[in-house]
């Protein structure tokens, strides 16, 4: 535990990649949405009933994937040099991405309760609501929020351990075999005619329900990078 | 003593290039060995392989009894150097507070005097240092983090004289108070030779010599004179190298001189001189003598 600590500290002493940045790019990006909104009521347009939603808070999501990404090639060969395995130092770097998660999903989740309060930022505006997923009670926003965020930072770090072990052809195989398997998986499912289920299975479950299926992955991703890191070499 | 070190039949393979090969030795006690080679002779792999960066193909590495690669508590004993060692976007200071807090027995008095010794900039970008300001902050953290097993690969890659000197003196006096397991892979192999109680010469992966230091400062000598004279005087000695330009010739002996091979030469009209540790190193991994592995007095 104290050397997982010992891992997460050191990747805050990149306070910039992990704490200001996610924020500031998610804040220039609300900024932006927030003036083309403003200028739109203005002239009018978007006071109706209906719902605009900006999707733009996605850029907090994309911004984690790319942390993720630096924990496992800038931040590595260092890290290691450390005194830490190979394991502490994927294990302590999970940790601290998903910690974090669980703090920026409950940011996003404070920030959607203002959001309906003041009515859309007193604009109609949906940026911290997106349909379906974060759309719900406060506590499943919460919750899908982090499972999101936890599940890109820990598939940037597998991409990322992937390419330090094996190279740029070994990213461009894990990819390729990652097309196969979904590309097989639809092949499959044309040929035993199961586009049907598989489309009540989506339309059906709930977003708890999702965000179920995406901790499960998030936990498969975890396995697969303990795994390559095991041989990994600096 | 208590064996810190250990390789039993290590090979490290990439493609088909065998890196390191057949390598075994052992470290025993508070020492400080010089791991020397030509350029991609197997040096800092093997440092790699000690320190548990690397895998071995083959073989077995043990560190303090464990595998390096093996467990935090173990890694923790070891430090490796490196010359190219990457950087996250780390100012100096961050650096050296990461190692801190890495390392259980971490100086940090040490530090901030070799900081100011080698004025290193604390808030600087690391990659914003120059060649010899970036080993000079490897130097400080390789020395101030007392680790039991201290490996250095290439410690001073573009340092001048002076920090060179500073280097040495400061390992010196740590090592003199802090006896632990010091490994150091140089070229500059004479300015450091005073300090080296072992050399290991490791020439295409394998361990071409290994030998204490003081049993090879001599080992050889070179012999120069009137062409006659070198013929008589090397007959019936091993000889590593025979050269004759013009009525003179020099020659490399593998041996130490005793008295009445000293007053021979006089006669002779001979000059005699014993090979520095580096001359001794460049004969024994000469492209010529390649694989001709030979061990000296151990």
């Amino acid at each position: 535990m104290r050397t997982w600590l010992s891992v997460a500290r050191y990747h805050l002493l990149q306070r910039l990649n992990y704490l200001v940045l996610p924020w500031a790019v998610l804040a220039f990006a609300f900024a932006v949405n927030l003036a083309i909104f403003a200028s739109l009521h203005a002239s009018g347009a978007g006071t109706g009933g209906s719902r605009y939603y900006t999707g733009s808070v996605a850029t907090i999501f994309i911004f984690w994937f790319i942390a993720g990404l630096l924990t496992t090639t800038r931040s590595l060969p260092f890290g290691l040099a450390l005194g830490v395995t190979r394991r502490t130092y994927y294990l302590g770097s999970v940790g601290l991405g998903t910690a974090l998660a669980v703090a920026y999903g409950l940011g996003l989740t404070l920030l959607q309760v203002i959001e309906r309060a003041s009515s859309g930022w007193g604009l109609n505006m949906h940026f911290f609501r997106v349909p379906y997923i974060l759309d719900g009670p406060w506590y499943l926003t919460w919750l899908s929020a982090f499972v999101g965020l936890a599940l890109l930072y820990c598939y940037a770090m597998w991409f990322g351990l992937v390419y330090r072990r094996w190279d740029l052809l070994g990213l461009l195989s894990f990819i390729a075999v990652q097309v196969v398997v979904i590309g097989a998986g639809a092949l499959a499912a044309t040929w035993s005619h199961g586009w049907h289920s598989i489309d009540h299975f989506f339309t059906t479950i709930s977003a708890a329900g999702l965000t179920g299926v995406l901790a499960g992955i998030t936990a498969a991703l975890v396995v697969g990078g303990l795994s390559t890191v095991r041989r990994l070499t600096v | 003593m208590t064996q810190t070190i250990s390789c039993h039949g290590v090979a490290r393979r990439y493609g088909s290039h065998l890196a390191v090969d057949q390598v075994s030795f052992e470290v025993h006690g508070p020492s400080v060995t010089g791991l020397l080679g030509r350029n991609g002779a197997g040096k800092t792999t093997l440092l790699r392989l000690l320190a548990g960066q690397e895998l071995p193909s083959a073989g077995q590495v043990r560190v303090l009894g464990g595998d390096p690669a093996g467990a935090d508590a173990l890694a923790r004993q070891i430090v490796l150097v490196r010359e190219d060692q990457a950087f996250p976007d780390f100012k100096v200071g961050d650096a050296l507070r990461a190692a801190g807090w890495s390392y259980p027995r971490w100086d940090h008095k040490l530090a901030d005097a070799l900081v100011s010794d080698f004025d290193l900039p604390s808030s600087r970008q690391v990659k914003k240092l120059s060649r010899g300001m970036r080993s000079a902050l490897g130097i400080v953290i390789g020395l101030a983090a007392q680790a039991p097993v201290t490996l250095f690969d290439e410690p001073y890659a573009g340092l001048d004289a002076t920090a060179r000197r500073l280097f040495y003196d400061r390992l010196l006096a740590d090592y003199t108070e802090h006896p632990r397991t010091v490994v150091v892979s140089t070229h500059l192999i004479d300015e450091i030779a005073d300090l080296l109680e072992r050399v290991l010469v490791i020439d295409r992966g394998h361990i071409a010599l290994d030998a204490p230091a003081d049993g090879l400062r001599g080992s050889a000598t070179a012999v120069s004179g009137p062409a006659p004279a070198v013929a008589v005087f090397v007959s019936g000695r091993t000889t590593w190298e025979h050269r004759t330009v013009g009525p003179l010739a020099s020659a490399t002996v593998a041996d130490m001189l005793d008295a009445t091979d000293q007053a021979r030469a006089r006669q002779l009209h001979l000059s005699v001189a014993p090979l520095s540790l580096q001359e001794v190193l460049v004969h024994a991994t000469r492209p010529d003598r390649a694989h001709q592995a030979e061990r000296v007095g151990s």
